[in-house]
C-alpha cells in the first residue's frame, strides 16, 4: 500500500516537472531576444513570441521616435515610463553600439557616456528646477552627480531612487 | 488606516505599555547570554589558493568613519581600498542631519557659551545610564574640537552661522553645530574629495562577505563580491583581498536589518519604520562576532522621538520638532491635551514616553517658534505643503483637527507661557530657552510625532586605539572598527549630534592605528 502511494506520488512529481519544463521551454515566459541590428520600430525582430503592441496599433516598422510622438504627446498617451529607455534610444537612432561599443559581451555603460550626449548634469538640473515636489536632478546628498543609471534604467523599468527614503512621486522616464 | 497607525498599534500592542516602570522597553537583554561562537569554536579560516588583490588597509564602508580612517591611513603612507556595497557612497552619513556636537567651537565662543569636555562627557554618561565605556566616551568628548577643526581646516567643511547653534535634548548647553546645508553630506562629500585628492577611490557595489582570520590569530584578508547588487546575496563576483596591515570595519549600524534587530529587540517588528538607508544591515557586525569579536550592548537600539509617521524615513519633521516644538513649543498627548514629558529629555526617555501613550504625540508651536526651524531653507513651507506640519489660525482649530480637548490644550500652553516668565518648568523641569517667547502668535503649527528606529548603540568591542577586542579580552590583530558598528561609546542612549563626532574621532584613530601596524607578507 505504502509503496504504491509513494510510486504514484513519484509519478505525479515527474509529470509536473516535465510539464514545467515544457512550459518554460515553449518560451511562454521567455524574455525577448536582443537583436542588435534591429531597427527601433521593428518590434517583432526581438519580440518573437508575443507581439509587443496590440493588434490595433498602427504598424511601427518604419517609425522613429518622432513618428511615435505624432500621437504620443506629453498630454495624450504619454510614453514616459511606458517604454524601456533603451527603446527610446533605439527609436531615436541611438544604436546598441553607441553605448556599448562593438562587442558580443556588452558591459554596463558608465555615466560619462550619458553625459557625453545629454550634456552636463548641472544644465539638466537647471532645466528641471521647477519639477514638483522637488528637483530630481540635484539633492543635498549627491549634488548633481548621482549616477543617471540609478534611476534611468535602459533594459528594465526605470525607478525612482529617491523613493528609498522620500515620498517624491516622480514619473521616471 | 494609515501606515503610521499600524505602526503605533503594533508597537504598543507588543508590550510597550506593559513594560514595568516603562524603562528600557527596547533594551534590556544583556549581550552576555547571546552565545556567539568564539574564534576558538569556529576555528581559523581557510586561506584562498590565490589572492586577487593586495592592499595595506581595507576599509569597509564609505561613511564618516570609513572615509576618516581611509584619509588618515593614506596620509600615513598606506595603500588603501575602500569597499561600499551600495551603488552610492556615504551610507547613513550622507542622509544625516549634519549636526555635530563640539566643545569649544567658534560657534559657542561667538555665543558666549561656556562648556567643557568633562561636561559633555557627563551628559553622555548620564544619557548612557553609565553603561558607556568611559575611556571611549572620553576620547569623543575630549577630541570633539580637534575633529571639528579637522573638518573645517583640513577638509573644508562649512558650518552655519553661530546663531543656528543648537541646544539638543540631553545636552546641558548648546553645543551642536549644523553644517551649512544641514546634511552630513557636507562632511562626507568633502571627506571623499580629500581622499580622491590623495589618490584614493571608493569602489561602490562591492560587498564584504567574509573576513579571513589566520590560524595565528591575525586577520589577513577578506572575501568580497564585486559588482554586487544590493540586496541580492549571491550577486557579483567573489574575489579575495590580501590585507597586509589591517581591516577597518566602518559598516555602520543595523537599524534596517529587521531579522537581526528582532533577535535583539523582538518588539522592533518590520512595521516599525526606520530613518536609515536600506543598506544599514548587520552582516559585517555578525562577521566581526564570527571571527571572535566581543559583542557589546547589541540590544540597545534607539528610536528617534522627533519622527513623523506622515512622511518616509528621517524626513524633514525632525528639524521642526527639534527647534520649534522641543525648544520653543510644547508636545502634548492628544488624548489629554497635556504635556507628559520634558521635551528636552534624552531620546530614549522621550521615545518611550510617546510609545507608552499608545499613539502619536502632537507637537505645538507658533509663528515665533517656527522661526527656530533648522533644515535647508524653506523647510517649514515644504513641511506644510506636504501636510506633515499643519497650520491653523487658532489653537482651538488646531485642537479640533487633532481630536484634542481644547480647554486642556489651552491650559498646557498657558502653563508653559507662565513658566517662561518665572524661568522654571514646574511640571517637568525642562530647560527653558532664554530667548523663548510665549506661544500666542498665530498661525499655530502642529506636527504628529511617532518614533522610528534610528541608531544602534551596540556593536563590537573596541579599545581606545580602535582595535577590535576579542572574547578573550585581547585585541584581534589586524582588525579595527569605528563608527556605528562599534559599541560602547554611547552606552544605553546616544545623544543627538554625538554620532558624527564619534565616527570622525574613532575613524581617524582607526586609520592612524592601522597604518602603524607592521605589514605581514
Ligand atoms: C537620517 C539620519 C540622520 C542623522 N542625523 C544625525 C545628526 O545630525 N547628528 C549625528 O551626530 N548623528 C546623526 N545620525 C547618525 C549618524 O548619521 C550615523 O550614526 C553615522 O552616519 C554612522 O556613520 P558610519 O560611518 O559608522 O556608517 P555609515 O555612514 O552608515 O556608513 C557605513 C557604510 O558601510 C556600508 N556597508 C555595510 N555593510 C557592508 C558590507 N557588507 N560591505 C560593504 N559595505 C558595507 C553601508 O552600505 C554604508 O554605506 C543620523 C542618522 C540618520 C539615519
Amino acid at each position: 500500500m505504502e509503496h504504491r502511494r509513494k510510486k504514484i506520488l513519484k509519478a505525479a512529481f515527474t509529470l509536473s516537472c516535465a510539464f514545467l519544463l515544457i512550459v518554460l521551454g515553449s518560451g511562454l515566459w521567455a524574455a525577448p531576444k536582443l537583436i542588435q541590428s534591429a531597427k527601433g520600430g521593428n518590434c517583432a525582430a526581438c519580440h518573437t513570441d508575443q507581439p509587443a503592441l496590440s493588434q490595433s496599433h498602427p504598424d511601427t516598422k518604419d517609425m522613429n521616435l518622432e513618428a511615435c510622438r505624432a500621437c504620443h504627446t506629453r498630454e495624450n498617451m504619454d510614453l514616459t515610463g511606458k517604454l524601456p529607455a533603451s527603446h527610446m534610444h533605439l527609436l531615436g537612432g541611438v544604436s546598441c553600439e553607441a553605448c556599448h561599443g562593438k562587442t558580443n559581451k556588452p558591459e554596463e555603460t558608465p555615466m560619462e557616456k550619458c553625459v557625453a550626449c545629454h550634456g552636463p548634469t548641472a544644465k539638466l538640473a537647471e532645466k528641471t528646477k521647477d519639477v514638483k515636489p522637488t528637483n530630481p536632478h540635484t539633492s543635498p546628498h549627491y549634488g548633481t552627480e548621482l549616477d543617471c543609471n540609478l534611476c534611468h534604467h535602459q533594459h528594465k523599468k526605470s525607478e525612482n531612487y529617491c523613493a528609498q527614503c522620500h515620498s517624491f512621486d516622480f514619473k521616471t522616464p | 488606516m494609515k501606515k503610521g497607525d499600524v505602526t503605533e498599534k503594533t508597537l504598543s500592542r507588543r508590550g510597550f505599555l506593559k513594560t514595568a516602570g516603562g524603562a528600557a522597553a527596547v533594551a534590556g537583554f544583556a549581550a552576555g547570554g547571546l552565545g556567539f561562537p568564539s574564534q576558538a569554536q569556529a576555528g581559523p579560516d581557510a586561506l584562498p589558493k590565490k589572492w586577487d588583490e593586495t592592499c595595506d588597509v581595507l576599509v569597509v564602508g564609505s561613511g564618516f568613519a570609513g572615509l576618516a580612517a581611509a584619509i588618515e591611513a593614506k596620509e600615513a603612507g598606506a595603500s588603501v581600498m575602500v569597499l561600499e556595497k551600495m551603488p552610492t557612497h556615504g551610507g547613513n552619513s550622507i542622509i544625516n542631519g549634519g549636526v555635530m556636537a563640539v566643545v569649544g567651537s567658534d560657534m559657542q565662543e561667538a555665543r558666549g557659551i561656556k562648556d567643557s569636555p568633562d561636561l559633555m562627557l557627563a551628559d553622555m554618561m548620564k544619557a548612557g545610564l553609565d553603561m558607556n565605556y568611559p575611556e571611549l566616551a572620553k576620547m569623543v568628548a575630549y577630541q570633539s574640537k580637534d575633529a571639528y577643526d579637522w573638518c573645517k581646516q583640513h577638509i573644508g567643511v562649512k558650518f552655519t552661522d553661530p546663531k543656528m547653534l543648537l541646544h539638543m535634548g540631553g545636552h546641558t548647553v548648546a553645543r551642536s553645530c549644523p553644517t551649512s546645508i544641514y546634511s552630513g553630506s557636507e562632511i562626507v562629500n568633502k571627506e571623499l574629495a580629500k581622499f580622491k585628492e590623495l589618490g584614493g577611490t571608493v569602489t561602490t557595489r562591492t560587498y564584504l562577505e567574509k573576513l579571513i582570520r589566520h590560524a595565528n590569530g591575525r586577520v589577513v584578508g577578506a572575501q568580497i563580491r564585486t559588482g554586487y547588487r544590493f540586496p541580492d546575496a549571491g550577486s557579483g563576483k567573489v574575489k579575495f583581498v590580501k590585507v597586509k596591515k589591517g581591516v577597518v570595519l566602518a559598516s555602520g549600524g543595523f537599524s534596517q536589518d529587521v531579522a537581526f534587530r528582532m533577535t535583539q529587540a523582538p518588539n522592533l517588528v518590520a512595521e516599525v519604520n526606520s530613518t536609515n538607508q536600506p543598506g544599514a544591515t548587520a552582516e559585517v557586525l555578525k562577521e566581526a562576532f564570527r571571527v571572535g569579536g566581543n559583542p557589546v550592548q547589541v540590544s540597545w537600539i534607539q528610536l528617534g522621538p522627533w519622527a513623523s509617521p506622515d512622511e518616509k524615513g528621517f524626513g524633514l519633521a525632525p528639524h521642526f520638532a527639534t527647534g520649534p516644538v522641543f525648544s520653543y513649543g510644547i508636545m502634548v498627548d492628544p488624548k489629554t491635551g497635556k504635556r507628559f514629558i520634558s521635551e528636552l529629555a534624552d531620546r530614549k526617555i522621550r521615545a518611550d514616553a510617546i510609545i507608552r501613550t499608545g499613539h502619536a504625540a502632537i507637537g505645538i508651536s507658533d509663528d515665533e517658534g517656527q522661526k527656530s526651524c533648522g533644515g535647508p531653507p524653506g523647510t517649514v513651507g515644504k513641511l506644510v505643503e506636504r501636510g506633515v506640519v499643519k497650520k491653523f489660525d487658532t489653537l482651538e482649530e488646531l485642537s479640533k483637527a487633532h481630536d484634542m480637548p481644547y480647554a486642556a490644550v489651552k491650559e498646557s500652553v498657558d502653563n508653559y507661557n507662565s513658566y517662561l516668565k518665572t524661568g522654571t518648568d514646574k511640571e517637568f523641569g525642562r530647560y527653558l530657552q532664554p530667548d523663548a517667547k510665549p506661544i500666542e502668535k498665530a498661525p499655530f503649527y502642529a506636527v504628529r510625532l511617532w518614533p522610528k528606529v534610528h541608531h544602534t548603540m551596540g556593536g563590537v568591542q573596541i579599545n581606545t586605539s580602535a582595535q577590535v577586542i576579542g572574547l578573550d579580552g585581547k585585541p584581534i590583530e589586524g582588525l579595527y572598527a569605528a563608527g556605528e558598528v562599534a559599541g560602547g561609546v554611547h552606552g544605553a542612549v546616544r545623544l543627538g549630534s554625538v554620532a558624527v563626532v564619534d565616527c570622525l574621532v574613532f575613524g581617524r584613530i582607526a586609520g592612524k592605528s592601522v597604518a602603524k601596524m607592521k605589514a605581514w607578507s
